[in-house]
């Protein structure tokens, strides 16, 4: 995948008095790419986000969306640009409709039929005549996500888009996102410090850390980083017996005690019937194997130290 | 352009509070009249008109005598009298008793407008930024400059609104209390060179309301200023409509010193030189001009530079 990015930040810096918000950002996305902004709160993940947008001005370096400069030429970048900055705050005494119709308005080609097929897009159809300040939290997320999708931008950006959604939403959303940069090849940037979300929704992660940035990768790196060695908790009684048994065979990386009945063995996913043998030779009963996954949230807990998270 | 403005308008007359104040509009000027005609202007209709101007007449002649009467008075009572002859002579009756007193005196209700207005202004910037719509508003293909200016626009369309209403209630209401006779009645004024001329009714009342017009521009401007240098309704409605009325306290304090003939308020009313009676003396109309524009560019100078370049955080 050799496409052009859609988006690419070169030395982004931002500084409010003495104060640096975000240090020396550099990355680019390519098109169709979910790209995931992972940071603790503070992070620099909404100043970033506002930053490409054009709401705050850049201190230093640039940043392009499909090769235009948001600083320079604002009107032809963000053209390209469908977003949601933190919640979707509508004009509550309009209707959904005529917030469409507004936004609508502000884009040059954007058709009633449009506007029609966005709202239809979320299932607002019953109730988008409705003034905006009846809506369920829900509704006005849909509704954001609508005014962002209006004008079939190229990049969607979406800053905590699972705030305040329930689960069915999050997951609603989550398959909407894939669905949209497979047929119509959006590029999506979320931002998010709920990791379990970020792992199930992005193909790569940038994880930010007080205003920098302290690495990218692509999700699966994040879980699977040496493919054939793993942890796996074996139950298992009686336990002593059983870590002795294991100990001492080859391709064992590790054994330790997790807790009573249970032994954790890092080895290499080949050995496990062989580890199960050993311990069914030595008379150990075995009541369960299961594959310990480090998650983003422990792979995250370590790139950043114990920080506080969320 | 067009669009953004139409998106301005739609945020101003899809909201039930606009309408109350159009209303409101509506119900003081109908309010004003009735109880004006209610309490002296029945018994002036008919063919009255001759004897209260005589009346009249007679007692400013007695004003006249007083020797310790000022030279502002003294000039005032002196022009009047020779308007009344002149209406006398030439068979031409007082607007007193016809539709066109009330539609007059309407116009002072001008200040209603600024008001407001200025409620409006005052929320339009602040209010985007505290219900948090304008971040979704500066992220479209619009400068900040054109929302600005389309904002601007609206404003000044729904001040004529308020002006269209202020006619056009004036108007029916007077015409149904007094009848709608003496249409073509001319208006009969002194002009700076003591000339007594005529002049169209209409064509007058309109260059009251537009010489009003400037002043509620003036403060449209500034309500505008503070609401986005300030992003709070609240200061840009509280601090604008004070000055409206503290203005001409603080001009008042001011008069002695020369250098008051800058400030804005003492070039807000440009009908004080319709009258011929200027703040200070040596101030001229395009003196006035000149000061207002002055202050007009850096208001909107400050609205946009703030408005541009700030960063929007909240």
């Amino acid at each position: 995948m050799n496409k052009e990015p859609i988006i690419t930040l070169s030395h982004v810096t931002k500084r409010i008095g003495r104060t640096t918000l975000i240090d020396d950002l550099t990355f680019e996305v390519p098109q169709g790419e979910i790209f995931g902004f992972l940071g603790p709160n503070g992070a620099g993940k909404t100043t970033t986000i506002r930053m490409i947008v054009g709401l705050m001005s850049i201190t230093k370096g640039q940043i392009l969306i499909k090769g235009k400069n948001i600083k320079t030429e604002f009107e032809q970048a963000i053209r390209n640009v469908g977003a949601i900055v933190e919640s979707p705050e509508m004009y509550k005494y309009l209707s959904g409709y005529h917030n469409l119709v507004h936004y609508a308005r502000m884009v040059p080609g954007v058709t009633k039929e449009r506007i029609d097929e966005v709202v239809s897009l979320v299932k607002l159809e019953n109730r988008i005549h409705d003034k905006v300040k009846k809506y369920s939290l829900g509704m006005r997320q849909r509704l954001g996500v609508a005014q962002a999708l209006l004008h079939r931008p190229s990049l969607l950006i979406l800053d905590e888009p699972t705030n305040g959604l329930d689960p069915a939403g999050i997951r609603e959303l989550r398959d909407y996102l894939r669905h949209l940069t497979r047929t119509e090849g959006i590029t999506v940037i979320v931002s998010s410090h709920l990791l379990s979300e970020m792992e199930l929704m992005c193909d790569r992660v940038a994880i930010l850390q007080r205003g920098k940035l302290v690495n990218i990768m692509p999700v699966q790196h994040f879980t699977r980083e040496n493919e054939h060695v793993q942890t796996y908790r074996i139950q298992a009684q009686p336990t002593e017996q059983a870590l002795a048994a294991v100990r001492h065979m080859d391709s064992v990386h590790e054994v330790k005690l997790a807790k009573e009945g249970t032994v954790e063995v890092t080895t290499e996913r080949e050995r496990i019937p062989d580890i199960l043998a050993e311990l069914i030779q030595n008379h150990i009963r075995i009541y369960g194997v299961e594959m310990v996954c480090q998650s983003l949230e422990d792979r995250f807990l370590e790139i950043t130290g114990v920080e506080q998270i969320g | 352009m067009v669009n953004l403005v139409l998106n301005e308008n739609m945020k101003i007359y899809r909201r039930v509070r606009t309408w109350i104040l159009v209303g409101l509009m509506a119900a003081f000027v109908l309010f004003v009249n009735i109880i004006e005609w209610h309490s002296d202007g029945k018994k002036a209709q008919g063919e009255g008109w001759r004897q209260e101007l005589q009346l009249k007449n007679k007692q400013w002649r007695e004003i006249l005598k007083q020797p310790n009467l000022g030279d502002d008075d003294r000039k005032f009572y002196q022009e009047q009298i020779a308007l009344n002859d002149y209406h006398l002579e030439q068979n031409i009756r007082s607007t007193d008793g016809t539709m066109w007193d009330g539609v007059n005196s309407s116009a002072n209700m001008m200040i209603l407008i600024t008001i407001f207005t200025i409620i409006i202004v005052g929320d339009s910037v602040a209010g985007e930024f505290s219900s948090c719509t304008i971040k979704l508003l500066l992220i479209r293909p619009a400068s900040r400059v054109k929302i600005l200016l389309s904002k601007y626009i609206s404003f000044l369309l729904f001040g004529m609104l308020l002006l269209l209403t202020l006619f056009v209630i004036s108007v029916l209401v007077n015409g149904i209390l007094y009848g709608f006779g003496y249409m073509d009645l001319p208006m009969v004024s002194m002009n700076a060179d003591g000339q007594i001329v005529e002049k169209n009714m209409i064509l007058n009342l309109w260059k009251t309301y537009m010489l009003n017009g400037v002043s509620t521009v003036m403060y449209i401007t500034m309500a505008f200023m503070i609401s986005s240098a300030f992003r709070s309704s609240a200061m840009a409605i509280g601090f604008s409509i004070g000055a409206l009325f503290a203005g001409n306290i603080v001009m008042g304090a001011l008069h002695r010193f020369d250098w008051s003939k800058y400030l804005l308020f003492a070039n807000t009313d440009l009908t004080q030189y319709l009258a011929g009676h200027p703040f200070q003396e040596g101030m001229t109309l395009s003196f006035s001009i000149v000061v207002l524009a002055v202050y007009f560019l850096v208001f909107n100078l400050i609205s946009w530079l703030i408005f541009t370049l700030r960063d929007v955080a909240a």
